[in-house]
């Protein structure tokens, strides 16, 4: 009896531990972050563009809108391709053997650094196209969300109880009307919470848009032109001899990772708010 | 129905309104990260007295050369110039844009900079691990007078492939027949010791941060961040301190030439005042007369009229006159 509770003892603490590093390291991040760039945030930073190199000042606005616009595009494309492949897994396909080869695909493909997906639409999209664009970039970022998207949609989804749906069906609705008014609705929750954690994933990607998105140092959002995002903006920048470069990188990484930590935070929310209504 | 469509249509005209093809033409560059800050600056200035956008990025040498092999961009920088037949293969133009220089930088407590003197014998043996030792007898040597600590000399390399790594072990292999043959020269080598950086940057950072290491850097870097330099010996066998009018030497001394695409190292010049590692930046535009090509070589006119002094401004040698009218003549004879 003894010997059972010391090895609980031994276990619960170094699961603890384990915890509490994870922790740390997490808040280690982030008060450094602070403590570092935080005087670098400033109302320019927000509204003004790049200066000359060596010149004083500047800001990120290029970047900042350039970033929305990659990542809106990239959701665009990537958010209904993987609701609509999650659908198919968990409601039409469910163990068939063409499914099963998609699920491991998929899961095969949540595992790809990232930089592999934008070499791969360098050569597929870039290449052909003669020239880096906004859209190869967003190409690269849905490329990454899809796979996520859609075992998580088919894990959320299964979650759905049978029975609702042999209700539905014996009220006499089509497959369709079940998967959108019934199982899609008792999901939700699941669903907007794959939604905002697929965009956060794809936010503070860097490799996949170096050599597809790539940069720009003039304000310019046009879908067949580089643009600058915040991501290789900053890696660019923290890179430079210029100290008035590495204090927007400071900025830079702060908005970044301030926003990731709000996108989660508000899947987090969503879920609280619908669960205790 | 009409609703629909009034919808449709909108949607659609704003998104080929997206699509840019405005009056001012837009063209993309991309290559050495040495060149980037000038290449930029011009850009800014270009566009303002054009209303023509370059747009430049940094992305190191090796890739510049192949996305401007691929069609991707309009122009590539590269800081280590192709061969005769590599240009012909890929069918590319060639020619230098700027000059600028490497500096050997060190961390050693109390050193201020250009007090250490590092001559042709001893820079590669540290540069090999076989000097170990800030006060080994063979460095002691040159530097009567100056107390130097028995701390042991970390090497810092780039870790990536750089322009600025072909011209630092280009000049290593000219002063020493065994690093020649051990270890030679290329955009990157085997280092026989020490520790690699990312970037100009990657290396600062670690010779900033460990103490008794030497590294080596861009003169621009060396003048924003603060670190220290050292004495060197040139061909002539003279003590030279890195400045403006050492890196000038050099370039003066270049034999610069349209037939191979201008490709000459200017690493190890003769001249009793030359600085020894000095590298030019080289620009690959493709060999056909169309409009992003026709931009880029319009755009580094424009720089060699207008841009000097912005150049110097941030720390970079301009062309000599003689060898930019060379450049022009050779532009206009491939109808760029």
């Amino acid at each position: 009896m003894r010997k059972r509770k010391i090895k609980n003892y031994i276990g619960l603490s170094i699961s603890t531990i384990s915890a509490f590093i994870g922790l740390f390291f997490l808040f280690w991040i982030i008060v450094s972050l602070i403590e570092k760039g935080f005087h670098y945030i400033n109302w320019s930073v927000f509204t003004q563009n790049a200066v000359s190199p060596g010149d004083e000042g500047g800001g990120l606005k290029f970047a900042i809108f350039g970033q929305l616009e990659v990542v809106g595009l990239a959701s665009l494309l990537g958010i209904p391709t993987g609701i609509l492949g999650g659908i198919y897994l968990s409601e039409y396909g469910k163990d068939s053997f063409l499914s099963n080869i998609i699920r491991n695909v998929s899961d095969a493909m949540t595992s790809i650094p990232s930089i592999i997906i934008g070499i791969f639409v360098y050569a597929l999209v870039v290449v052909p196209m003669g020239g880096f664009s906004v859209i190869a970039g967003s190409i690269a970022l849905a490329l990454l969300m899809i796979p996520i998207v859609i075992s998580s949609i088919d894990n959320i989804l299964k979650l759905v109880p049978n029975e609702l749906r042999e209700a539905a069906y014996a009220l006499g609705a089509p497959k369709y009307i079940v998967i959108f008014k019934v199982v899609a609705k008792e999901a939700i929750v699941g669903i907007v919470s794959v939604i905002l954690l697929a965009i956060s994933r794809i936010l503070g990607e860097t490799a996949p848009l170096l050599f597809t998105s790539f940069n720009s140092n003039f304000e310019s959002y046009k879908l067949n032109k580089p643009i600058a995002t915040l991501t290789v903006t900053m890696y660019d920048y923290a890179m430079g001899p210029y100290d008035s470069w590495h204090h927007l990188a400071w900025a830079a990484a702060i908005i970044l990772t301030f926003s990731v930590l709000l996108f989660n935070i508000a899947s987090r929310l969503f879920s609280y708010w619908r669960f205790s209504r | 129905m009409s609703y629909f469509k009034s919808i449709f249509f909108a949607t659609l005209f704003l998104v080929f309104s997206w699509f840019g093809n405005s009056y001012a033409t837009n063209i993309n560059g991309a290559g050495s990260t040495f060149a980037y800050p000038v290449y930029t600056k011009w850009a800014y200035e270009y566009e303002k007295a054009t209303g023509n956008k370059v747009n430049y990025q940094g992305v190191g040498s090796g890739a510049g050369i192949q996305q401007v092999s691929q069609g991707v961009v309009a122009f590539g920088g590269t800081d280590m110039c192709l061969s005769e037949q590599e240009l012909n293969k890929k069918n590319l133009l060639q020619f230098p844009s700027l000059v600028g220089g490497i500096v050997l930088v060190v961390n050693i407590p109390g050193l201020k900079d250009n007090q250490l003197k590092l001559s042709n014998a001893v820079v590669p043996k540290i540069f090999m691990g076989e000097i170990k030792y800030w006060n080994d007898p063979q460095i002691e040597k040159d530097n009567p007078g100056l107390r130097l600590p028995h701390i042991p000399i970390t090497v810092v390399h780039r870790a990536d492939g750089s322009g600025t790594n072909w011209n630092v072990t280009y000049w290593l292999s000219q002063i020493s027949k065994a690093w020649n043959e051990k270890v030679h020269y290329g955009l990157s080598v085997n280092w026989p010791v020490g520790v690699g950086g990312k970037g100009n940057m990657g290396v600062s950072n670690y010779v900033k941060q460990i103490k008794g290491s030497i590294g080596y850097v861009e003169y621009a870097f060396w003048l924003q961040n603060h670190l220290t330099s050292v004495e060197l010996q040139n061909k002539a066998g003279k003590w030279v301190i890195p400045s403006i009018a050492a890196f000038k030497e050099a370039a003066a001394k270049a034999q610069w030439a349209p037939q191979n695409g201008f490709c000459q190292s200017l690493a190890y010049q003769p001249g009793v005042n030359t600085w020894p590692i000095v590298s030019g930046t080289f620009v690959l535009i493709p060999k056909k007369p169309t409009l992003p090509h026709k931009e880029a070589a319009e755009f580094f006119k424009w720089g060699f009229a207008h841009g000097d002094k912005a150049a110097e401004s941030l720390g970079y040698i301009p062309l000599p006159k003689n060898t930019k009218d060379k450049i022009i003549k050779y532009l206009n004879e491939n109808k760029l």
